[in-house]
């Protein structure tokens, strides 16, 4: 079957499996390997991209079930090709150490700030309940985002 | 084998055209986020019936105190929903502590009871709300039963083959009706549940008139039990009651899973979740529990 979406701004269509996952298409038929497998079976967020705004785990998505839908990787963050504010700010504080979940944390905070652009230290936690870091201690990420939201409402007008 | 056919109808005309060529083979996908594990690890349906698109199966409505859920609505939808938090409070707090954002994003209602689950976190809340589901067949035929009557076993249901789950329905909260939700598992946050409770009471001048309690993960299915309704009905808002109430819950655990080697530790668990759901119930004074069970 054909699937018609939009990653990261541009449309596609693709020839996909009916039962292929949205993590397969994006990695394999798309080459968008920012977005990680991990557990495989939404425990450990690595897969999490945002479709239509919201954070959800690719790899218990089915492709064809993003027809029409508008999907964000990591790859999508920064149009320009470099870092965004966030990207920048992980790496800062050193919230990446072997940076395999670090896709999936962006892309979890991403949708958060989107939507609540100034969340309590709660919100994020909840937030990024359902990314899974080995490395970090999880500490560096939460300032991370903290400190991109508390600059964001500093901002005049933000 | 061949390849697996996909339908995706778009409103419940197309739904019953679909189910009508549904078999023992066939599933029904809503936000799949228990499905698609079982296609990734090779399972191989005739017909895959992606109902996620069909008009008019998502969202609440509220209509003369009784809250309609869309089948497709799902437990982010559930947690914030006003008709939700205010008058079905248990079933909003299970929704909240559904999985993770990414899963409550796109897990529906209708799939947490369609899977059967005997920790699925809904059910135990439906079932204190005493929830009507709604279903649709390949002819057209729709039906309305208690939750009950379509639970069967662990993972099993009595939908039958070619019916489709189209909504729930209950009386809402009125100004004296009161509900919680409260879980353990074995993490604080995106946990499956080890044991779940959801008490709904109707409080009348500091006395509990009316109860309906039900118990997730302790048997095949979530289930009513009327000896722990029997404690709180006609009793005050007391420490006592609640210390009772805990010690019968106790004592459930025991006669139901008594060979189970889970028993040991659900019956400790359970005197907490019995105060959590207490407390939650936000009808009185918070009360803890004093001493071990």
């Amino acid at each position: 079957m054909n699937l018609h979406l939009t990653v990261n701004g541009i449309a596609h269509e693709v020839a996909i499996d009916p039962t292929e996952r949205l993590l397969d298409v994006l990695r394999d038929r798309l080459g968008l390997t920012g977005t990680k497998e991990g557990c495989a079976e939404g425990e450990c967020g690595a897969c999490t991209v945002i479709v239509d705004g919201l954070a959800l785990n690719s790899c218990l998505m089915l492709a064809a079930q993003a027809e029409g839908r508008s999907v964000t990787t990591i790859e999508g963050l920064s149009a320009g090709g470099g870092l965004d504010e966030l990207q920048s700010e992980f790496i800062e504080r050193g919230a990446v150490q072997c940076g395999f979940c670090t896709p999936g944390m962006l892309m979890s905070a991403t949708a958060l700030l989107r939507t609540h652009p100034e969340p309590t230290s709660t919100d994020v936690r909840a937030a990024l309940a359902g990314n899974l870091c080995r490395c970090t201690g999880y500490s560096a990420i939460l300032d991370a985002v903290t400190s991109v939201a508390v600059r964001a409402a500093e901002q005049p007008g933000g | 084998m061949a390849e697996t056919r996909v339908l995706a109808p778009r409103n419940l005309v197309e739904l019953q055209v679909a189910l009508a060529q549904a078999t023992l083979a066939t599933r029904l996908l809503a936000g799949g986020t228990d499905l698609v594990l079982q296609l990734h690890s090779g399972f191989e349906p005739d017909l895959l019936i992606d109902v996620s698109r069909v008009h008019g199966l998502s969202g609440v409505s509220e209509r003369d105190g009784v809250v309609h859920i869309g089948a497709l609505t799902t437990f982010a939808q559930l947690a914030a929903h006003p008709a939700i938090t205010e008058r079905a409070t248990c079933l909003a707090r299970a929704s909240a502590q559904v999985g993770s954002v990414q899963v409550r994003n796109v897990a529906t209602i209708a799939g947490n009871v369609a899977n059967a689950s005997p920790c699925g976190d809904a059910i135990p809340a439906l079932t204190a709300l005493g929830t009507q589901v709604h279903t649709i067949d390949g002819a057209g035929r729709v039906d309305v039963r208690p939750l009950a009557a379509v639970l069967a076993r662990a993972g099993h249901t009595h939908l039958v083959v070619g019916e489709a789950i189209t909504g729930f329905s209950f009386q809402g909260h009125d100004a004296l009706t009161h509900s919680a939700f409260a879980k353990v598992g074995a993490r604080t946050a995106v946990t499956v549940s080890k044991l779940s409770m959801a008490v709904v009471v109707r409080v009348e001048v500091g006395t509990i008139v009316d109860a309906r309690v039900a118990l997730g993960s302790l048997a095949p299915s979530a289930f009513r039990d009327a000896g722990l309704e029997a404690v709180l009905i006609g009793r005050p808002l007391s420490a006592t009651t609640v210390a009772e109430f805990a010690a019968a819950s106790v004592e459930l655990v025991r006669r139901v899973i008594p060979e189970r080697s889970s028993m040991d530790y659900k019956q400790y668990a359970i005197r907490g979740v019995a105060y959590d759901v207490w407390n939650a119930l936000n009808i009185g004074p918070p009360y803890e529990p004093v001493g071990l069970g």
